[in-house]
Formats: structure tokens, sequence, C-alpha cells
């Protein structure tokens, strides 16, 4: 059948030319974007190699001279901005794996037991997944002001870890774990937790790693929360600070050099996690997208 | 058949081990309460609590002072916000349709036969989302600069492309088209994928020609994709902060009320201590969002499951 389609199509005239001028236009429209895309990256880490000061007089060329100056006033001037990748780092993971841990347990429930409640309870957690985050800000900073929290931390981190939208997709996955295994699981004498540790947390790798990057990117990139949260500069995570960084003599004016150099290492972990996972990632961007 | 089983003995759990005793029918409770508590806690409570900070007068310290709608009605007379979500208005109608056709372009394209190396090109595609909101507008910032930016340096001009609030708001679209195309690109591959190959064979054995193809079958069973992603920006473009300010602000400050998204009010007003007014412009964005939400339903319902 496809070998009788086939050659009807090619035995059409000109069937090769056609396909060759159609070929080189296909990739040709990819280059111009894949070079598009890559440009303003690849200028990001070629610019991170040049001094502050090279950034004034030759911001477009290849570094006059390659140097790591701007990766070493990262570590050493505007106050040590490594803290700030530490604060990151520690406030992303923390509230990845909060998250993930949350919205995994009671995955699970609304998964797997009947309770009374569970219909409603579900519905009015998913009903509020259209509410834009940024509706609690006055309210989550009066409450942390009131607890003295601004500033620290846990004001960082306690705001990130509730998913509705991490409960429903990690939910929907365990729906689809056969009962079968539970219910054999529990005759072999295990208990919920077991059950739950042992039984759904390892058959349900795929969603927690994918709900794991969603996350993950979400909290490394956040800023408008932790801008107002914490003033204090060591406290900042690394997406505050990056705007911020200006000549320490002259003020106002940004160091172009070392800002590129923390642009540059702020992307890396991501990138990283991207190259080692690429499959997951990107099916973490098509399983996201079926909010609702 | 197993799984049948199953299911019947989750149902009706007497004859279960688990059943009956207290600690089995609160299991599932224990469950679910860090979740809700957390939620509960940190977003439930918060938002309600600034609902109701929203009908007061209030410092963040001192008394709370009744002042009904007036939060509401002060913001929608407030010239600065409806710039802002003239703003916003046009960002997303600017940003969409560009990043839309261009995504899909890419998607066909990708998914074409007439492409090898999808493996390289899916990546390189998506790879503008990996970098950060915050970033992605310093890199921007550094590339049209007037003084030490990148562009006017190349030209050898000093065109004003940040000050200038007509040129600002395209570089602020510029970079959302740059940054968002990816995304999208990754969500049409996966819709186009899914279109049956079958129909595709059959319509090219019967003489359609790949236009035809695209336009006749593609795009109208992309139809629904196409809607979801232009609603669900105009929520993305709502809420949107760290791209326009840091593109146009000063070090860490707001950008200019020409190139503004409407968050900055709300964020303007906490920072002045009117955290009454702020809480309003917040339930007032999601009344916004609520709308845009209602016409995606009303639009999409019923048809939601096909793409």
């Amino acid at each position: 059948m496809t070998h009788l389609r086939r050659s009807q199509i090619k035995s059409r005239p000109h069937y090769a030319v056609r396909r060759a001028a159609a070929r080189t236009l296909a990739y040709g429209i990819l280059l111009v974007w894949c070079l598009l895309s890559l440009y303003p990256m690849g200028l990001m880490v070629v610019n991170s190699f040049k001094s502050d000061d090279e950034m004034h007089i030759n911001p477009a060329g290849l570094p006059v001279e390659w140097t790591w100056q701007s990766y070493e006033s990262i570590f050493r001037y505007h106050g040590g901005l490594w803290r700030n990748f530490v604060v990151s780092a520690v406030v992303t993971v923390s509230a990845t794996v909060i998250s993930v841990f949350l919205s995994a347990m009671a995955a699970f429930a609304f998964a797997k037991y009947h309770f009374k409640g569970r219909e409603l309870i579900f519905a009015l957690l998913l009903a509020t997944m259209m509410v834009p985050p940024e509706i609690t800000i006055p309210g989550l900073y009066l409450v942390f002001a009131r607890l003295r929290w601004l500033n620290t931390l846990q004001a960082l981190i306690l705001p990130a870890t509730t998913s509705v939208l991490g409960l429903f997709l990690i939910r929907q996955y365990m729906l689809e774990i056969p009962d079968a295994l539970i219910e054999a699981a529990r005759i072999d004498g295990a208990g919920h937790l077991q059950v739950f540790w042992k039984i759904m947390v390892p058959t349900s790798i795929p969603v927690l790693g994918a709900f794991s990057i969603l996350r993950f990117m979400g909290v490394w990139n956040q800023y408008l929360w932790p801008a107002l949260a914490v003033a204090k500069r060591e406290l900042q995570p690394i997406m505050v600070v990056l705007p911020q960084l200006v000549d320490p003599k002259i003020g106002f004016l940004p160091v172009w050099g070392t800002i590129m150099a923390g642009c540059t290492l702020s992307v890396l972990p991501i990138l990283v996690v991207f190259i080692a996972f690429q499959d997951t990632f990107i099916s973490s961007v098509v399983i996201g997208a079926v909010k609702e | 058949m197993a799984e049948a089983r199953g299911v019947q003995l989750a149902r009706k759990p007497k004859g279960a081990r688990w059943s009956g005793r207290l600690a089995d029918r609160l299991a599932p409770y224990l469950f679910i309460s860090p979740f809700l508590v957390a939620f509960v806690g940190l977003f439930l409570g918060p938002a309600l609590y600034a609902l109701v900070v929203s009908f007061f007068k209030y410092k963040g310290y001192g008394t709370l002072e009744w002042v009904g709608l007036s939060n509401y009605s002060v913001t929608l007379q407030y010239g600065v916000f409806w710039q802002e979500m003239l703003n916003v208005a046009f960002y997303w109608v600017a940003h969409t349709i560009p990043m839309m056709a261009i995504a899909f372009l890419l998607a066909v394209v990708v998914s074409s036969s007439l492409v090898k190396h999808k493996k390289v090109f899916k990546p390189v595609i998506y790879m503008p989302q990996l970098v950060a909101g915050v970033a992605s507008a310093l890199l921007f910032k550094n590339f049209f600069g007037t003084n030490y930016g990148i562009l006017n340096t190349m030209l050898g001009v000093p065109i004003p492309w940040l000050e200038d609030m007509n040129l600002a708001r395209w570089a602020v679209v510029i970079m959302l088209v740059w940054r968002s195309v990816g995304y999208w690109f990754v969500i049409y591959l996966a819709g186009l994928t899914s279109i049956s190959e079958e129909v595709m064979d059959a319509a090219t054995v019967d003489g359609v020609s790949a236009w035809q193809r695209l336009t006749r079958i593609t795009v109208p069973l992309m139809r629904n994709s196409f809607l979801f992603s232009f609603v669900i920006d105009a929520v993305v473009t709502l809420r949107m902060y760290a791209e326009p300010n840091i593109l146009g602000g000063k070090a860490g400050a707001v950008c200019p009320v020409g190139m503004a998204p409407v968050l900055n009010t709300l964020v303007l007003n906490m920072q002045a201590g009117r955290f009454g007014q702020a809480a309003a412009v917040g339930w007032l964005i999601f009344l916004f969002v609520a709308v845009v939400s209602f016409v995606q339903y009303r639009v999409l319902g019923g048809r939601r499951r096909e793409g």
C-alpha cells in the first residue's frame, strides 16, 4: 500500500527538483531561527570573558583580551555575589523538594483513596489554579512582616512550596497505576507509608522528575516576591541582585562584564539539567501546558 | 481483570486488610493535610487576607480603616493603571501573533519529512527558554543600550532604544518573542505529531498539495492549540513584571510608566505603604484573568480534548 503511494507521488513531474527546493527552504528557515535564538546566548558567554571596562568600548565583538576578571569580580567584589548564588541554590532546592513531596503525598490520597470530601476539596483546589499568585503578595507580605519573617530564607522558600499544578499532574499519573499493585503490597503487609514510598514514588518517577524540573526552573527564576520580601543584599537570590550591579565608584552605570558572567552562571545549572535530562525536560513542558 | 478487581476493592474496602481501623480511615487525610496546610497558609489565606484588606485603608501597622470600595474606584480612575493595562494589551497582541506564527512555522518544518536532524533542532530552538526572564532582560538591555549598547555600537548611532517609549515597548516585544517561541514550538510540535499520518497520506495520494494539506488540514486541526496559546499568553502578560522593568529601569528600579506592566501599580502601592490599594489592584488583575478564562472556556468549551 505504502509502496504504491510512494511510487505514485514520486512519479509526479519535477518531484525531485521541488523536493530539493523545499528541503533547502526548510533548512534555511531552521538555520536562521537557530542563529537568532543562539546569538544572544552566545554573546552573553563571550561578553562574560571581557572586563567591565572593555564592555564599554567593545560590547559587540570578540574580546580583545579574554579574561576571567568578570568571574573573579563575582566572587570578590559587589559584596561577594557567590553568596547570592548559594541563597538561590538553597532556596530552589528546598522549595522544589518540599513542593514535590507535598504534592506527591496529596496526589496519592486523591488518586487512590476514597474519603469524604475528596471530590469537593479537589475541585476547589483546581478552581484556584486560575488565580494569579501575585494576588497573594500584599497578604503574604503583611503576614510575613507580622511574623518577622521578612529578610529570612523561609520567606523565600515557603511561598514556593505549594503547587496545585503539581498535585494535578502527579494525581493524573498515579490514577494510571494499577490498584492491583497496591493491593498486592497490602496483602504482603505493607502500611500506608510503605505503599507510598515503595510503590507510588518509584512508579511515578517520570512525572515527579518532570514536575521537579518545572518547579526548579520556576523558583530559580522568580523575581518579584524575592525582590519585595528580602531587602538585605546578602540574602537576596541571584536574580534579584543581577539587575542591581552597578559601578561601585560612579554608581548607576551597569557593570556589563560582571553582569554577563552572572547571567552565564545563572543559566548554567538549568543548562546542565537540560542536557542531562533532555527528554524529561521537553515532556515537562508539554505536560505542564495542560493546566486548565 | 486484575485492575478491575483492584478498583472494586478500593471502592468497597470492607474486605481489604486496611479497612475498619481508625488509622486506615485517617490515612488519606494525613496524606493531604501537609499540602492543605501549606496551601491555606501560604496561598489561600494570604489571598483572602488581601481581599479583606482591599476594603480598608491600611499602612501595614496601626489600625485598619474601612473604606468600602474606594480602593477599587480609585484604582479604576487612576490614569497610570490604564496606561499600564494598555501597555500589557500591546505586549500581548504584539508579541503573541509573531510568536505563534514563528513557533508554528518551525514546528511544521521540524515535523516534516524534509528535515533530518530533528534531535539537534528541537533543543536548540527551545534553548532561550532556559534563560531566566531577568537574565534575558539584561541581555537585551545590554543589546539595546543607548551609550554602550551592542546594537548602537555596531550601527555607530546613538538611538535611544530604551528611553523612547515607542521604541522601548518594541524592545520588550522582541525580547518576549525571542524567549517564548521555543516554548510554543514544543507545544505545537506535540500537537502536530498527534495528527494522524493516515489522513496526511490519504490526502497526498489524492493529489492534495503540501500547501493545501497545511492550510486545509493541519491549521484547522491546530485551531484549538492556537486559541489556547493566545489566551494563556494574555494571562502570562498580565502577570509579567521583571522583563519590562529590568529592560527600562535603572539598576533594579522600576521602568517609566510608558512601558510599565500593570503589576507596577500593585508594587508601588505596597512600597508606599498603601496595602489596601495594592490588594485591590491584585484582585482587579484577578478579575481580568477571570474574564479572559471565561472567554477561553466559552470559545474552547466542549472541544478541548482534541488539541
